[in-house]
């Protein structure tokens, strides 16, 4: 893993893009664990179809990778030969087998014994060299990982990349990328990105509750918000959790909840409060393969459903979904003041894929514009109407503490004052004045995103536009031009924006990662693409590859 | 353990705001006769006699019979789902402390499915008051056993009784870190409304357990008022010995009582009233 990190790490610093995933075994701690790590001159966006370079710190537990990392008759698989033979895993690959003495020859004992053979920052330096990134870069980029760590373990671990990349050049392979321009990126995952666009946006209040691959996020998040003076709250559970967001939501604080799937489902019973009292609120789903428990660490796109429908009654709610790494920072940003604006709870759909993938990004200087929550409410008779039926749907919800504005937030069918009814006439019009919230709402340029030309359109959202764009630019170049629609908004549909991206378009393919089609089928049910559209929907945890998609269309 | 000796809370109040200024006038949906009346009386006497605006105060519950009564007041409230009511509660007094915030509900609501949550807000200790309107019985679903029930009660769901041990929730609130617990009676709102204002008064986490009678599925509770007998504040700073003692008084007697732990209360608190003096043992 260090070795992935200082590898991406120091193509960044020499002004590369990259994209690093990780892999790990069943263990908890330590244990087999890969590292995938692309490096170009061009963005990254979705896993490759094969990997050019495999280097085997050793052979343990590798080959219940194998299908997580393609290799062909092109790759090069370079391990010690101390390490013994290549498992018929990899082998089949039939890559080329380089022998490289991995231990660092000139550590002393003392260093061995402290830092064991540090094998990973000789195989780190040894790729970077491979590929042309200066010591320099190397350098810096383990001074800032293992920052903090003194400066003797900082040294030793440098001794070992200069080690590595001395012996580069004797397995005379030509890996060598084009000069890099260099620029001001950054270095983030969509954990962090979506972190940093609900800090942006003002939450100041976080109720969770431990899950992989969501607790990153949290993690850190956690310092900066308290930086900011805001609060991180760890519940007992994810009932407590997405609560204690809503209480402190409700007490004024733009407040949100970071789950996965396991809690997502625990949470359903308070989004449709949410969503029934009109509380603003933003719930962080980072998908990973279900159901139940299903598989913790890896990813998958099958909460769609739950997103969207999930919840008993009618409760209609907004569901987005992040459109690439870089693109999480707005798109969390952006939740916050639909939330906000809306007084009703929105879903952030991100995936393990997204979630965990460490990218080279540019950052975008656009940012979407801050929408604020209504608090006024003109001075009324006695009891306040919290929620009032009248043309506006979104009516003011004053902050407790407001002198003259007492209400209370009611998850029963209420009356405009927000007192418990149960007549049919109550109900139906607190149903419709919800509703209407969502018809109206209408997210501009937000909707989503489309590429490309040709009558021939993939629509995706999340981890899988990334592979669809790559799979999009390949058919381009084969002169088969396609077009990519991404959407951001998943619920409520952006109809009219969807059609205009569509027009023209006579072969529509969803592409999704779940067994059951659910964006398809939201996309059919809501008559959003024509029956005759066509799915492409499989499970995770694999990613989706461009030649995937690619193979598909053509 | 030592005994504090108190004074009528009336007695010291800025009457700025009197039980009145409370009710929000809705029309509650109890049974005529339902305990609940006494603990809505109570509060409002005690915020009344606490000087606090309405609008710096917010109620919140879950759901059940006694989970209605924010709508019953004239404060901010947030009648949320069942059994969440201290999650949402702590995450408003977390960003707004400067707010009086209190959690309201039943013995359902509380122990049962948000027994969890229950343990765990007397663990964090904020600064909140929890009144829970004991019935030992699920009212408003018409009549089923709950953790507090005694195992023998007979009901449709459970023929010839539940058989379970009943949930001691004064023992459990101290052993879990509550700093102030307290057993009152809906029969005397005004000894209540005493507790209430030195839970309010009390920092950190206070609850306060009312015995609160079900005249429609729990009848024979009527008799509550003549068996109930008072005891006195009780201060300990052995939250272990607190535990034992709360274990013991409350299970075997029917008694009120009040233990507090930790530090005293910031404010100056008095009171004298109790529950209502009756000769009855137990
Ligand atoms: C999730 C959920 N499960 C079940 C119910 C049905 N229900 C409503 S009130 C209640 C029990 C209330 O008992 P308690 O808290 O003791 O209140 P009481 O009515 O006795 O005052 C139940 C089970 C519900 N509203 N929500
Ligand atoms: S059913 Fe029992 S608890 Fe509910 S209102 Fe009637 S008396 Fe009160
Ligand atoms: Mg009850």
């Amino acid at each position: 893993m260090t070795a992935g990190a200082v590898f991406l790490r120091a193509a960044a610093n020499a002004g590369y893009y990259g994209m690093m995933t990780q892999l790990f075994g069943a263990q908890v701690r330590g244990g087999e664990s890969a590292a995938l790590v692309q490096v170009s001159t061009e963005p990254i966006e979705a896993q490759p179809d094969r990997y050019d370079l495999f280097v085997a710190l050793d052979w343990d537990k590798v080959e219940q990778f194998a299908a997580e990392i393609p290799l062909d008759e092109a790759s090069v698989i370079v391990a010690d030969p101390e390490a013994g033979a290549v498992p018929a895993g990899i082998a089949k690959s039939k890559g080329r087998v380089v022998s490289l003495k991995m231990s660092d020859p000139d550590a002393i004992r003392l260093e061995r014994g402290l830092y064991g053979k540090r094998v990973n920052m000789f195989a780190a330096g040894a790729v970077c060299a491979l590929i042309g990134v200066d010591a320099k870069h190397v350098q810096a980029a383990i001074e800032n990982i293992f920052e903090g760590k003194g400066a003797e373990l900082i040294a030793a671990n440098v001794k070992g990349a200069v080690a590595g990349a001395a012996a580069a050049p004797g397995l005379t392979l030509n890996f060598r990328l084009d000069q890099a321009t260099l620029a001001a990126r950054w270095l983030i995952s969509g954990n962090q990105a979506l972190a940093l666009g609900a800090l942006r946006a003002g939450v100041r209040f976080v109720g969770c509750y431990p899950i992989t691959p969501a607790t990153d996020l949290v993690e850190w998040l956690a310092p900066h918000l308290k930086k900011l003076g805001g609060r991180l709250v760890l519940g007992e559970d994810e009932l407590a959790a997405i609560n204690l967001a809503l209480g402190a939501s409700y007490a004024g604080t733009p407040a949100m909840t970071v789950t996965s799937g396991p809690g997502f489902s625990l949470m359903v019973e308070t989004l449709g409060l949410a969503v029934a009292a009109e509380i603003p609120m933003v719930l962080i789903d980072v998908m990973r393969a279900g159901p139940s428990t299903g598989i913790a660490s890896k990813t998958e796109q099958s909460d769609v459903n739950l997103a969207i429908y999930g919840a008993h009654g009618d409760a209609p709610r907004v569901v987005l979904a992040p459109i690439s790494v870089a693109d999480c920072i707005n798109t969390a940003e952006y939740a916050v003041y639909v939330a906000e604006s809306l007084q009703l709870p929105v879903i952030v759909l991100s995936d393990q894929s997204l979630g965990q993938a460490t990218t080279v990004i540019d950052p975008s200087s656009e940012r979407p514009k801050p929408l604020k929550r209504r608090t006024n409410g003109v001075a009324a008779d006695k009891p306040f109407k919290r929620y009032a039926i009248g043309p506006d749907p979104i009516t003011p919800m004053p902050l407790p503490g407001t002198p003259g504005r007492e209400w209370v937030a009611e998850g029963l069918t209420h009356s405009e004052a927000g007192l418990p009814a149960s007549g049919a006439g109550v109900h139906v019009a607190q149903i419709n004045k919800r509703a209407k919230k969502v018809q109206r709402f209408d997210p501009g340029k937000y909707w989503g995103e489309s590429w490309g030309e040709g009558d021939i359109a993939v629509l995706a959202f999340g981890s899988t536009i990334g592979p669809a764009r790559a799979a999009a630019r390949r058919l381009a170049a084969a002169g088969h031009p396609i077009r990519v629609i991404a959407l951001r908004v998943l619920s409520p549909l952006p109809m009219a924006a969807l059609a205009r991206a569509l027009d023209g378009v006579h072969r529509i393919i969803v592409v999704e990662q779940n067994h059951g089609a659910q964006l398809y089928h939201h996309l059919i049910g809501q008559k959003a693409i024509p029956p005759s559209a066509e799915s492409v929907a499989r499970p995770g945890p694999l990613p989706y590859r461009p030649s995937e998609i690619a193979s598909y269309v053509v | 353990m030592s005994d504090a000796a108190t004074k009528p809370v009336h007695d010291q109040a800025l009457c700025v705001f009197a039980a009145k200024d409370f009710a929000s006038g809705a029309h509650p949906v109890w049974c005529p006769g339902c305990g609940d009346y006494g603990v809505l009386a109570g509060l409002e006497r005690a915020l009344a006699t606490l000087g606090k605006p309405p609008h710096e105060v917010v109620l919140v519950s879950g759901i059940g019979c006694s989970s209605r009564l924010p709508g019953y007041m004239s404060t901010y409230g947030f009648h949320g789902v069942h059994g969440r009511a201290l999650p949402v509660a702590t995450g408003i007094k977390l960003v707004r402390p400067e707010l009086e915030v209190i959690a309201v509900g039943g013995d359902g609501d509380g122990y049962s499915i948000g027994g969890n949550h229950f343990i765990h807000a007397c663990r964090r200790n904020a600064d909140i008051l929890y009144v829970v309107m004991d019935n030992r019985v699920y009212g408003m679903t018409k009549g089923q056993p709950s953790p507090t029930t005694e195992p023998d009660w007979d009901s449709d769901i459970a023929p010839g009784g539940i058989g379970l041990r009943p949930f001691n929730p004064l023992a459990i609130a101290i052993a879990s870190g509550a700093n102030y617990v307290a057993r009152g009676f809906s029969g005397d709102p005004d000894g209540l409304a005493n507790l209430i204002v030195d839970g309010i008064r009390w920092p950190g986490f206070a609850f306060i357990e009312v015995l609160s009678p079900c005249i429609t599925f729990r009848p024979e509770q009527s008799e509550w008022k003549k068996v109930v007998r008072p005891t006195s504040l009780t201060i300990e700073q052995d939250r272990a010995a607190a535990t034992a003692w709360c274990s013991a008084t409350t299970a075997s007697a029917w008694v009120s009582c009040t233990v507090a732990t930790a530090r005293r209360p910031r404010r100056h608190c008095s009171r004298k009233s109790r529950l209502p003096i009756s000769n009855a043992n137990s």
